[in-house]
């Protein structure tokens, strides 16, 4: 018989066997080897003031062939690197996820929420020397979010913005009308996804406004950028920006203790002592990034309110967030959203309580209740650690998950699974609630758990065109309280972003918008 | 060295058998080639078969790229369809495949619309001198160790080198890699680079340093194996008659070894020598995705990711060509080199 081993929780023995298991914990294992070695000291990210010049080496996780320079469509991470650094929007989130201008100096809407007015800012350049006008940024939201053939950032804009009418006023005037009131449009053009480009932009040779100029892109391997130095903002320390491609972790975080990468972004967790070991540190920033479980409310056993009530008190979050994100989380009390500021922080934390779980089950009749909860390693994988763990916890109140692991998980069955796990980046309550609580036909296009709740709706519906704050904030939070009551999403925390940094770089702060200060390379020295 | 001289150095128990004449010779081995080459390119077919139909077992491989976002871009589900010829037959998908990759055109990756082979060209060239020069540090280091432990046979520096050839031929290659990632690069010494960063347009032994861990690691990883098949035989022969008279008749050691004995040991070398390279082209996925180096390997891991049934084919395809045209090579350096198969064919 084998000893039993801890600390290791919904680690297979064949997930131990996988390449990547044993290349990272080699690397890991080769802490031991540094204990040989002897002291490599390293500067690390001290006082002292920045220094301009040198190169900056992102490492960034995953890419591929996939990759793509498009300002509109970026979907990898190093994508995201590229496009944040060439391209700007005409608001920002910042790193707090608040609003705040770019290339426009604002953002207003009519009091009827129907017409915005865009004012650019003034004397900003293009890479290529050109001004920037509402001529441009009109051109921009149109490529985007063109109705036929909508990129990833505007399919929401695609839905709401009237072509016909929406009109470049002057040179710094755009003014934009919408086909219904949207309070919350100046949220929708602040995504990294919506860039402003020239009217003569062409993919081959991309012009942005952002702090670096583009030099060169292979897609799957790097791509170059220079510093602009008529930048608007704060121009960049750094002459020169390099985003390299990274498909294994371990060769990323080998790379960034040669001291070859200056910076890579999702560091993994049982790394992070390796590169603080070797003169580095990792920047851990909050996000609101989670992993429900998905219960579906129109098929029994969940489409019984008690059942749901039972199933989310027999989570324990703390422990979620303890073995699944090696601690690195923020509890999740099943609202998502929660850096929006209509968050219904004011509900009490719903914690684990096995006796009220249990009673909730014996009067819905489901004592010794079976369910099959399905996973995959698609989704990430923080969902089939979660999944084995929910068993163990909910064996506690009598009830028997089975874990079915799918490959894929996301197939034809996806979005029809009873019981099951999904994943879902930072965004705001409004957004989030219509994508996944409205039916399909009213832009509910990831509805997991079927949820269709007419008043929840008309309270979305109705805050999405409230400009009043305070009443938005008041019709959102009675939404989120009928959620919190009956909704069949179990959201048992946040996790937190880590990314990690090489030593003597200098500038980074933690942002909850995007990785590694949301990629804001031109305050980096290196 | 002609047939003669090999006939003297080299007694073959063939020998009586008379030299063929010349033309009927040549005509034997014509139809032995042709033969060997028509059982190569059936091969390859079967193979073109074998990854199409694994490849459309798969299942739809629209639903596997879109993924999460199947149900609600339903646009990019019809472009994607009409890419793969969704609506056609598999057989008819089969040949116009097949007919791409005979006439040079592989098709267009899924994942971004640019031609397979424009992509996949650069990354065949990488591992090619990747693989080759692992190849050219490892048959002669091979062999050396081979020679010395030969001639130390039974004694105790051979039973030493012995006992780490069988340890390092135990170790996997991304444990020799991270090995030596570790003690080169990353925490013992901060010599060499850990991994390969490529220069835009540029190749990755631009760098030459960056070449050498990933060089190394497959060189440790293949050179032991290779070193003791080359020990074996080199014992077999020289425990043979003809080196025995060789030796009698007063030939001095070294000739013996490097004439008699060496190069009748050289064909299970070459043999094993062209299964280790066929391995290797196969086997560097593993090296290039620790080293990040931007070969076929890495290239095969990320369109599987991806979905991208068309350069998944044509990679398949490539390391399967690998194979059967080392293993060809192969047969026929064994053949040109021993004299009993040589003439068996051409009589």
């Amino acid at each position: 018989m084998n000893q039993p081993r801890n600390g290791m929780p919904g680690f297979s023995r064949r997930q131990l066997l996988k390449y990547s298991g044993i290349g990272v914990a080699a690397v890991a294992g080769s802490g031991f080897l540094a204990a040989c070695g002897g002291d490599d000291g390293g500067g690390g990210s001290g006082g002292g003031p920045q220094k301009s010049g040198g190169t900056l080496i992102h490492g960034a996780t995953g890419g591929g062939s996939k990759d793509t320079i498009d300002p509109h469509a970026p979907v990898t991470n190093p994508d995201i690197a590229r496009v944040s650094n060439l391209f700007e929007p005409l608001l920002f989130w910042n790193s707090n996820y608040e609003l705040e201008p770019a290339l426009a100096e604002s953002v207003e809407s009519s009091p009827d929420g129907k017409t915005w007015t865009v004012t650019m800012r003034q004397g900003v350049t293009f890479h290529n020397g050109k001004t920037v006008t509402a001529e441009d940024a009109w051109f921009s939201l149109q490529r985007v979010a063109d109705p036929k053939a909508p990129l990833s950032g505007g399919g929401q804009l695609s839905q709401i913005l009237d072509f016909e009418s929406t009109k470049v006023v002057d040179e710094t005037t755009l003014q934009l009308v919408l086909k219904v009131p949207y309070a919350i449009l100046d949220g929708l053009l602040a995504e990294y996804t919506v860039g402003i480009i020239p009217t003569d932009f062409d993919v081959a040779n991309p012009v942005g406004t952002g702090a670096f100029a583009y030099k060169s892109f292979d897609p799957g391997q790097t791509s170059t950028f220079t510093r602009y130095a008529d930048y608007w903002g704060d121009a960049a320390f750094v002459d020169e920006l390099q985003i390299q491609d990274f498909a294994d972790d371990s060769a990323k975080v080998n790379a960034l203790q040669a001291g070859q990468i200056q910076t890579v972004d999702n560091l993994p967790y049982n790394l992070i002592d390796t590169i603080k070991g070797a003169g580095g540190g990792a920047l851990v920033s909050e996000t609101g990034a989670w992993i429900p479980f998905t219960m579906r409310v129109d098929v029994a056993p969940f489409s019984d309110v008690k059942v749901r009530q039972a199933m989310r008190l027999i989570v324990d979050r703390q422990q979620m967030i303890d073995q699944t994100l090696s601690g690195y989380g923020s509890l999740g009390n099943d609202l998502y959203a929660p850096f929006d500021p209509a968050y219904a922080s004011d509900l009490p934390q719903r914690e684990q309580d096995i006796d009220q779980a249990k009673s909730l089950l014996q009067q819905a009749g489901q004592e010794g209740l079976q369910v099959e909860l399905f996973t995959g390693d698609d989704i990430g994988s923080v969902a089939p650690a979660a999944a084995n763990l929910l068993v163990e916890q909910a064996k506690a109140a009598g009830v028997d998950v089975k874990v079915t692991k799918k490959t894929p998980f996301y197939d034809d069955n996806y979005l029809s699974y009873p019981f099951a796990q999904d994943f879902w980046n930072t965004r705001n309550y409004i957004p989030q609630a219509v994508v996944g609580t409205f039916p399909p036909d009213q832009g509910g296009t990831y509805n997991e758990t079927h949820w269709d709740n007419e008043e929840h709706r008309n309270l979305v519906n109705q805050a999405a065109q409230e400009l009043d704050e305070a009443k938005r904030a008041d019709l959102l939070h009675q939404a989120q309280e009928i959620e919190y009551n009956e909704g069949g999403l179990i959201i048992w925390g946040f996790r937190k972003q880590v990314d990690g940094y090489g030593a003597n770089v200098q500038g980074l702060e933690p942002s909850k918008y995007l990785p590694l200060g949301s990629y804001k390379f031109n305050k980096v020295s290196v | 060295m002609t047939d003669m001289e090999l006939a003297t150095l080299v007694p073959d128990p063939l020998e009586e058998v008379a030299p063929p004449r010349r033309q009927h010779g040549a005509a034997a081995w014509a139809v032995w080639l042709a033969r060997r080459l028509g059982l190569a390119l059936l091969t390859l077919w079967l193979v073109s078969v074998l990854v199409f139909l694994a490849t459309a077992a798969l299942g739809d491989p629209v639903r596997a790229i879109l993924g999460r976002d199947y149900n609600s871009n339903p646009g990019r589900v019809a472009q994607l369809e009409a890419q793969l010829n969704a609506d056609d037959s598999l057989v008819s998908r089969y040949f116009s495949w097949l007919g791409g990759l005979l006439s040079g055109d592989p098709g267009t990756s899924l994942a971004n619309q640019r031609p397979v082979w424009e992509q996949i060209s650069s990354s065949v060239v990488n591992s090619a001198v990747l693989v080759l020069l692992a190849a050219a540090v490892m048959i002669p280091l091979a062999f050396v160790v081979a020679m010395i432990s030969v001639h130390y046979r039974r004694r105790r520096p051979d039973t030493v080198i012995q006992t780490i050839l069988l340890a390092m031929a135990g170790l996997p290659e991304f444990v020799i890699g991270v090995l030596l990632i570790a003690l080169f690069a990353t925490t013992v010494f901060h010599v060499l680079p850990a991994v390969t960063i490529s220069s835009p347009n540029g190749h990755p032994w631009d760098n030459p340093k960056a070449m050498v861990l990933p060089t190394l690691t497959l060189v440790l990883w293949v050179a032991p194996y290779v070193s003791r098949i080359v020990r074996a035989s080199l014992l077999e022969v020289i425990d043979s008659d003809y080196v025995e008279l060789a030796r009698l008749k007063g030939i001095p050691e070294k000739v013996v070894m490097r004439k008699h004995a060496l190069l009748n040991a050289i064909v299970p070398g070459i043999q094993v020598i062209a299964l280790q390279l066929a391995f290797l082209a196969g086997g560097v996925v593993i090296v290039e995705t620790l080293f990040a180096y931007p070969g076929i390997g890495r290239l095969l891991v990320d369109s599987v990711r991806n979905h991208d049934v068309p350069m998944v084919q044509a990679l398949s395809m490539i390391i399967a060509s690998v194979y059967v045209v080392v293993n060809l090579v192969a047969d026929l350096l064994s053949i040109l080199l021993t004299p009993r198969a040589r003439t068996a064919i051409s009589s």
